[in-house]
């Protein structure tokens, strides 16, 4: 039978049920009319005759209720009816129903807020149409993506186009780039840094997106010199055009060049597509180049690629064809050499690096929500053994065990959906507070909130914990001996040993539990303050950095730009309450340009054992304004200069690298790719000047705060012109607070160059506490997990240990009446809490241990084992339950024996 | 078995059922007359007899009269076989020899 027909009978029945019910007494009248009539004519007397048919019938409300039941057997309407007596029970006991409501819902909460993020960042699908077919390409080196996770690690635009020309798994293929420029809008509003997509028209047609208004970029717009051409996003065109219809055709600026707007395009694609910390991409320009690929491009990596993969080919498909091209294109030139490619579905690379942190979350939320269960379970137990009596008279007056367990199961369903309900409320309010932290690598948490997944979701929890927390204590409930309970009245004897066991059982896997929660978040906690309060290298206060893009139109040379910097730092070093100020492309903790190096005395024939550093170009003032300490040699004069030969400051990792045993003060080194690799001077990222070390300085992490400091080579930019591009970051120490100087250093900017946004802004705190949201985030939210974790359990403690006191409160009587000192019947109480909190972190250290994986991608400098936590964190939570056991033991020591054993 | 036996002989209201068995027994099994209702209401349930509410001849009243079906000998016949079998087990334990002669 289906569903549908089983429910419609079952309605139909509970329709005709006032029928049935007149039919039934019409037919027990008439047998009952009929008797007594044969009675009658047996001689009784008419009343006589009424009683004796009744005699000989037996109880007719019995009957009715028989029949009824055959009728109504498992339908719609007892469960009805379980729900009324569930929800009067609830009614009557509101302090208990408060506390079990507010446990799950905190349990369900989480479970809602935490899923509604993954949901977010996982699941939901892509803005798309057939997204499956979305694939990114990464190029590897041995095997490892060479940018990691993040999306800017496609192949050169070289390899791009071999594999475009022989693949054959691809509808279309298309690599591009996204850089900071300097927009402005008409002439009105101040000029604005903001990442511009540099993309062929092939960008919107693989993702399949169409203008709104306009038109895509041609092929020809793709040649240098016709590419002044814009197309910006819908949400750009309403706030700064007001959504103006002659739109096309109007010009703005891009790096003080005049771009014709061509298009609008719809505000589809998400933030964390093209991530980076600077915000979404509202502008598109088209990805120009000469037209012709020079060969030593070709290891020109780095561009972010996307294809479309023809229908019905797979993702191993995809994968396999890619290869086969990649391994050619490594034997044919010495520059792929090593080098891969990878193939990732589009939708997969949405968390990347966060995956490890969602997981983790994830299972701090089920350990709540399994705590809460565990409470909510052991509040039953004592409730339904407190509710002995009730029960007993319900079985005494002719309910079933299986009406019994069907009643309080009910109860338990009722107490999960309105839980599910109010925690539904409560994860609204948590979604709130997780938007608001919105740490900038989870640009997607701007726009999660409560849909219908995420309502099934709840529903489905609320459902599941019912039936997690419902039937024990529903049937140890009902293990009843009738006799015995009604008997004992009102007198608590020592409860069954199994219940006993039960609740020790739940309490120790409730302390086991938080004390997981315990041990991650301590160790995340201590990870991150290791984290930010790591030795930079530098002095970390009182440091401003921004960033500046000096445009090539208005600065045709290296020269020019070099003025630039200085007349900057120049002004910015005369305001009032600034130390110094120097204009560089490195500071710490990243930096992200590494060069090839040609030290004499390491020889290698294999571009694996190439030397390389981190590279920067500074000013003379680099040392001095950061903070770094100079150990040998001297530092960058102002007698170095373009005139003069081209020296390079050192650091010690650098030394113990490179010239482990000799004095590098005075050693020359060339900074470029060897010969052999073929790569022309001047080529972008190459540079071949000749340096000579003038000193060594202290290292400074160079590589991200989580790694060890890379060595590093640092230059002057006026000593070298091929690498002096426009991209420029300015780091200041200032006397006072930095942010309030802010204002003053822009206007010295626009004071040389109104065009000029001022951009990045941020104190050198600021740029760590950014570095660390990602794990600030996890931590915050599995610190307070484990506090509520605690929270529970504490209450789960207190109230089986209230309830022991309570129930045994006539033994430990006795005890001191036959004089037991009062410490000594406390300390009887105690070491039961304590044996079943000892047990529950002995196993919650080994839970501990045993998800070390979890936590230890997230960990800095701190082993996820580490026995200092695990100890402190046991030793912390065994204190906390003695003390939440203490208090209510310590009723016993107020337990007057003569009136407690009098009292029943 | 019994109520559906006795509806074999054509149908009853539950006043006659329970005399019927009664007398045919002749008062060994007196059902409580109570019981007798949940039990027919149940076989109704399960189809194997079906009730309609009908004149009765003698007297100028409606009684409920209940009809065996097709399903309801069915069940009869099933219930008579398993009973026999009972009543033939229960017989050797209690007269063995009689069931072997020889």
């Amino acid at each position: 039978m289906s569903l549908w027909n089983w429910l419609g009978a079952r309605l139909a029945a509970f329709r005709e049920r006032p029928d049935r019910e007149k039919e039934l007494n019409r037919e027990l009248d008439s047998h009952l009319e009929l008797e007594a009539e044969e009675q009658l004519e047996s001689g009784l007397s008419r009343e006589d005759a009424r009683y004796a048919a009744r005699r000989a019938f037996g109880n007719t409300t019995l009957v009715r209720e028989d029949v009824h039941a055959i009728w109504s057997r498992g339908s719609l309407e007892r469960f009805e009816r379980d729900l009324k007596y569930g929800a009067r029970s609830l009614q009557k006991n509101p302090g208990f129903t408060v506390v079990a409501v507010l446990t799950l819902a905190l349990g369900i909460g989480a479970n809602t807020a935490i899923f509604s993020a993954i949901d977010a960042l996982m699941l939901r699908p892509l803005p798309f149409s057939a997204a499956d077919q979305l694939v990114r390409i990464y190029s590897t080196k041995n095997g490892i993506p060479i940018r990691g996770t993040s999306a800017a690690g496609g192949p050169s635009a070289l390899d791009m186009r071999d594999f475009r020309q022989n693949s054959h798994s691809f509808q279309k293929m298309v690599s591009y780039d996204a850089w900071r420029k300097n927009v402005s809008f008409g002439n009105s509003a101040e000029p604005e840094q903001m990442r511009v997509g540099l993309v062929p028209a092939a960008y919107f047609e693989v993702l399949d997106i169409e203008p709104i208004l306009g038109r895509l970029f041609t092929e020809e717009e793709n040649h240098e010199g016709k590419n002044y051409v814009a197309a910006i996003n819908v949400r750009l065109w309403r706030e700064r055009f007001a959504g103006d219809g002659a739109i096309l055709g109007q010009k703005m600026r891009i790096n003080d060049e005049i771009y014709t707007i061509v298009a609008v395009m719809p505000d589809v694609i998400p933030e964390w597509m093209e991530s980076a910390r600077v915000g979404p991409i509202e502008v598109w320009t088209p990805f120009a180049s000469s037209g012709v690929l020079p060969e030593s491009s070709r290891a020109e990596r780095g561009d972010f690629a996307l294809a479309r993969m023809k229908p019905g080919v797979s993702l191993e498909q995809a994968q396999a064809d890619l290869e086969t091209i990649a391994a050619r294109l490594a034997t044919e030139y010495p520059v792929d050499e090593s080098i891969g490619v990878a193939v990732k579905r589009l939708r997969d690379t949405r968390v990347g690096i966060l995956r490890p942190m969602l997981f983790l979350l994830m299972g701090a939320v089920s350990l709540i929500l399994l705590i809460a269960c565990v409470n909510l379970a052991n509040l039953l137990l004592a409730r339904n053994s407190a509710r002995q009596r009730e029960l007993s008279v319900r079985a005494a007056l002719g309910a079933g065990k299986g009406d019994l367990i069907r009643q309080l199961l009910a109860e338990t369903f009722l107490l999960s959906l309105i839980g599910g309900a109010v925690g539904l409320a409560l994860g609204q309010i948590g979604l709130a507070g997780l938007g608001r932290m919105h740490p900038a690598d989870l640009p997607q948490l701007g726009s999660i909130g409560i849909d219908w997944r995420v309502l099934g979701f709840t529903v489905l929890v609320s459902l599941m914990t019912s039936l997690l927390f419902g039937p024990a204590p529903a049937l140890t409930g009902t293990r009843l001996n009738l006799v015995d309970a009604l008997k004992q009245g009102g007198r608590s004897g020592t409860s069954g040993r199994t219940t006993q066991r039960v609740r020790n059982l739940l309490v120790a896997t409730e302390m086991a539990m938080s004390l997981m929660l315990l041990v991650g978040a301590t160790l995340l906690v201590r990870s991150i303050f290791r984290l930010e309060h790591q030795r930079l290298g530098i002095r970390q206060d009182h440091l401003l950095k921004g960033h500046i893009y000096v445009p090539g139109v208005h600065y045709p040379n290296p020269a020019a730009i070099a003025r630039f910097c200085d007349d900057f730092a120049t002004r910015v070093r005369a305001l009032p309450g600034i130390v110094n100020a120097t204009v560089t492309t490195v500071y710490p903790p990243n930096n992200g340009w590494t060069q090839m190096l040609n030290i004499p005395g390491h020889p290698f024939t294999r571009i694996q054992d190439i030397s390389s550093a981190q590279f920067g170009l500074a000013d003379r003032h680099f040392l001095r304004t950061l903070g770094i300490p100079l150990i040998q040699g001297r530092d960058f004069a102002e007698s170095d200069n373009a005139a003069s030969p081209p020296v390079a400051l050192i650091s010690e990792e650098f030394k113990r690298r490179y010239f482990p045993t000799e004095d590098p003060i005075g050693r020359q080194i060339h900074i470029g790719p060897p010969a052999f690799l073929q790569i022309a001077p001047g080529a972008n990222i190459t540079d071949s000047a000749d340096v000579t070390i003038i000193g060594v300085a202290g290292d400074f992490r160079n590589a991200g705060l989580a790694h060890p400091p890379e060595p590093q080579i640092t230059v002057l930019y006026s000593q070298h012109p091929l690498v002096n591009y426009g991209f420029k970051d300015i780091v200041i120490r200032t006397a006072a607070e930095p942010r309030l100087l802010v204002p003053e250093i822009r206007s010295q900017l626009h004071a040389l160059d109104p065009d000029m946004p001022f951009a990045e802004v941020q104190t050198m705190e600021e740029l760590v506490e950014a570095q660390t949201g990602g794990q600030r985030f996890t931590t915050i939210l599995l610190a307070s997990f484990a506090a509520a974790g605690l929270v529970l359990a504490i209450v789960g403690i207190y109230g089986v240990v209230s309830f022991l006191v309570a129930q045994r409160k006539q033994e430990l009587a006795v005890r001191i009446a036959l004089g037991a000192s009062r410490v000594t019947v406390l300390w009887l109480v105690l070491k039961q809490s304590l044996k079943m909190a000892t047990t529950g972190a002995a196993v919650g250290l080994f839970g501990a241990w045993a998800t070390q994986k979890l936590t230890s991608g997230l960990l800095f400098g701190i082993s996820p084992v580490d026995p200092g936590t695990f100890a402190g964190a046991a030793v912390f939570l065994l204190t906390v339950a003695a003390i939440a056991s203490a208090i209510p033991g310590a009723r016993v020591l107020r337990i007057d024996p003569a009136r407690t054993l009098r009292q029943d | 078995m019994l109520i559906l036996r006795t509806l074999l002989f054509g149908p009853a209201h539950g006043h006659q059922i329970a005399k019927h068995i009664q007398r045919t027994t002749e008062d060994v099994l007196q059902v409580e007359h109570g019981s007798l209702y949940p039990a027919v209401h149940r076989m109704e349930r399960k189809g194997w007899i079906i009730s309609k509410w009908e004149m009765a001849k003698e007297r100028n009243r409606e009684f409920r009269y209940y009809r065996l079906t097709p399903a309801g000998r069915k069940q009869l016949a099933r219930e008579e076989s398993k009973w026999k079998q009972l009543a033939a087990a229960v017989a050797t334990v209690m007269w063995p020899a009689r069931r072997d002669p020889s």
